[in-house]
């Protein structure tokens, strides 16, 4: 960022406005419909909500011309349900959610997403409250396949879920606090995010993360520009300078998640190799070819499989 | 006391009127609107009909609200036994250390609420120093623990509302003449019922707005229950706060809320009957 300040002398603030995309949503709704300024140039959201912001016409279409460096998006990221062609968004990271474990406390190496009901674990385990990313893997755990899933299937999916929860199998639902449980040994098993262990791994090294042999999840958190930016044009800048495979490599040695950009992974073996060879930050193909997107929900649906899915955890 | 001067007979008869205004515009802006704001969204259900939201509220949630009533009652009783013979020391037997146990009372407010909540997460750690202690008494089970269960949501509601309780009771028990107790004991009265026939009713009006202020907030907290409950221990604000977040269920959470404070309204009138006091305090 001060690299990107000096090339440039535009002046880029960072802010931690969002701890949940819900939360996040419910600030910005109003002023977005009513068209005012919510005096932020970029906001990075996850695949599902960035979608919900694209349908709702809050997000200005990027600007291809001051985008050059868009070429360097990987192709496999290029087309998604939710933003045809990348007109409003393009990815600043990646991530992927499987399962987070510590050794020490499951006395064996885990690898399918079936081994988190293991009634050894009793009270043991969490659960992420991001509803794609636990339902998506309990779908694949029975077989389902998120990206093309139907009311059924979640309902199967959480009905596993309620079960679990009953009978107290499920510790808690969480947010990114699991990691301090698993770290400390209060739990056992989770339901985590690949970069959340990969930044615990220095003082952790025992922590593992693994996709289930059923698959894992892969998301991205998105940058878009509100539609009422006034200054769209610092932004286009910023975004272009990201999708420079030498800078996006930076971005992942201060956050240890996955880029979006071609070329990164070469540019991140020559400042950081260890790094590099994480496969949670460089996925091997094998892997890749392993993850899964939840599909674009419409809202209505949106609203149905949450309304299930907040029942089967209790709240 | 009656007879006003007859001059100032128009400006008294305002003066009240006056006194109550900014309290009253308070409570409009604050209270009134969102509360018709609120009702007017638990009443957009679209094609449904207008009672749509509250069958729900009342069909699907009656487990969640009854929990919440349980545990804000268990803080509630637990507070008074806690607070009540703290209180009497402070009013009664503190001395000069009277002003440093008022003190320590309010400390902890010093620091949020969240806060304090997140600190006996660490606390209550599986492997912490209190869980490894109770586990080598053997009040705990090898393997037991105490995050995540009912019994530290209630513990933390008591903590968290502790203050609200010992406060009214201790400026209730403060105001008690002194010569009462002295008049009680004169007429051959033992301590024990000095305080149950002096004392006791005397501080009532105390131990009356404590567990209201213990319980109303208890009832619709949802911190306590996320932090440090597991998903068998939400309670409705859990609930409430889903519904208006990740749901989107407006008219639902909107119902949510109003039956939350319908039911709240009617406990404290009902509350107020039975104790039968007027005096707050």
């Amino acid at each position: 960022m001060p690299d990107f300040e000096a090339a440039t002398g535009i002046k880029v603030e960072y802010t931690e406005d969002i701890n949940d995309n819900n939360e996040y949503f419910a600030k910005i709704d109003e002023p977005l419909k009513r068209s005012q300024s919510i005096d932020r140039e970029i906001i990075v959201l996850t695949d599902w909500m960035a979608g919900r912001l694209i349908t709702l016409g809050y997000a200005a279409p990027l600007d291809d011309s001051k985008f050059p460096n868009k070429a360097n998006l990987i192709d496999n990221l290029r087309d998604v349900s939710f933003d045809p062609g990348r007109k409003y968004s393009v990815p600043w990271l990646s991530g992927m959610t499987g399962v987070g474990y510590n050794p020490k406390k499951t006395g064996r190496e885990l690898t399918s997403m079936n081994d988190i009901f293991d009634p050894k674990y009793k009270g043991q385990v969490t659960m992420l409250t991001e509803m794609r990313d636990t339902l998506g893997l309990i779908m694949l755990a029975n077989g389902a396949d998120p990206a093309n899933c139907t009311k059924a299937d979640a309902e199967k999916a959480c009905a596993r879920i309620k079960k679990a929860r009953e009978s107290g199998h499920i510790r808690a639902f969480t947010g990114n606090d699991y990691a301090e449980d698993l770290a400390a040994g209060n739990i056992a098993v989770a339901i985590a995010w690949s970069g959340d262990i990969q930044g615990l791994a220095a003082d952790n090294p025992d922590l593992r993360w693994i996709a289930p042999k059923e698959g894992a999840m892969l998301y991205s958190d998105n940058m878009l520009i509100p539609k009422t930016s006034d200054r769209q044009d610092l932004a286009m800048a910023w975004i272009n300078y990201c999708y420079d495979p030498a800078h996006s490599a930076q971005i992942v040695a201060a956050a240890p998640y996955i880029s979006a950009v071609k070329g990164a992974g070469e540019e991140l073996a020559k400042i950081a190799p260890d790094l590099a060879k994480s496969s949670l930050v460089n996925p091997p193909d094998e892997l890749r070819a392993r993850l899964h997107v939840f599909r674009a929900l419409s809202d209505a649906e949106d609203t149905e499989f949450n309304k299930i899915f907040q029942d089967a955890i209790g709240a | 006391m009656a007879g006003a001067a007859q001059g100032g007979a128009r400006q008294s008869r305002l003066a009240p009127y006056l006194l109550v205004a900014p309290g009253v515009l308070w409570l409009i802006v604050f209270y009134v609107i969102p509360t018709l704001t609120l009702a007017k969204t638990s009443l957009a259900v679209g094609d449904a009909p207008w009672w749509e939201s509250y069958r729900q509220a009342l069909t699907g949630y009656g487990d969640h609200f009854l929990r919440s009533a349980e545990y804000a009652l268990a803080a509630t009783v637990i507070a008074v036994l806690l607070g009540y013979p703290l209180a009497y020391v402070m009013a009664f037997r503190a001395g000069k250390y009277k002003n440093l146990l008022l003190g320590l009372v309010i400390l902890p407010f010093f620091t949020t609420f969240l806060v304090r909540t997140f600190a006996w997460k660490t606390i209550l750690n599986d492997n912490g120093f209190a869980i490894n202690f109770l586990q080598s008494v053997h009040l705990l089970s090898e393997g037991g623990r105490l995050l995540n269960t009912t019994l530290a949501v209630v513990g933390g509601l008591t903590y968290n509302f502790l203050p609200f309780m010992i406060l009214p009771i201790y400026v209730s028990l403060e105001k008690i003449d002194p010569r009462l107790v002295e008049a009680a004991q004169d007429l051959y009265n033992p301590p024990s019922s000095a305080f149950r026939k002096v004392i006791l009713p005397l501080s009532l009006p105390g131990v009356f707005a404590g567990s209201l202020l213990t319980f109303i907030p208890a009832l619709g907290d949802f911190i306590n229950a996320e932090l440090l409950g597991s998903p068998n221990q939400q309670m409705i604000g859990t609930v409430i706060q889903n519904q208006f977040l990740d749901v989107r269920d407006y008219p639902l959470a909107a119902a949510l809320s109003f039956v939350l404070m319908v039911v709240i309204t009617g406990g404290v009138l009902l509350y107020a009957r039975v104790l039968g006091t007027e005096d707050l305090a």
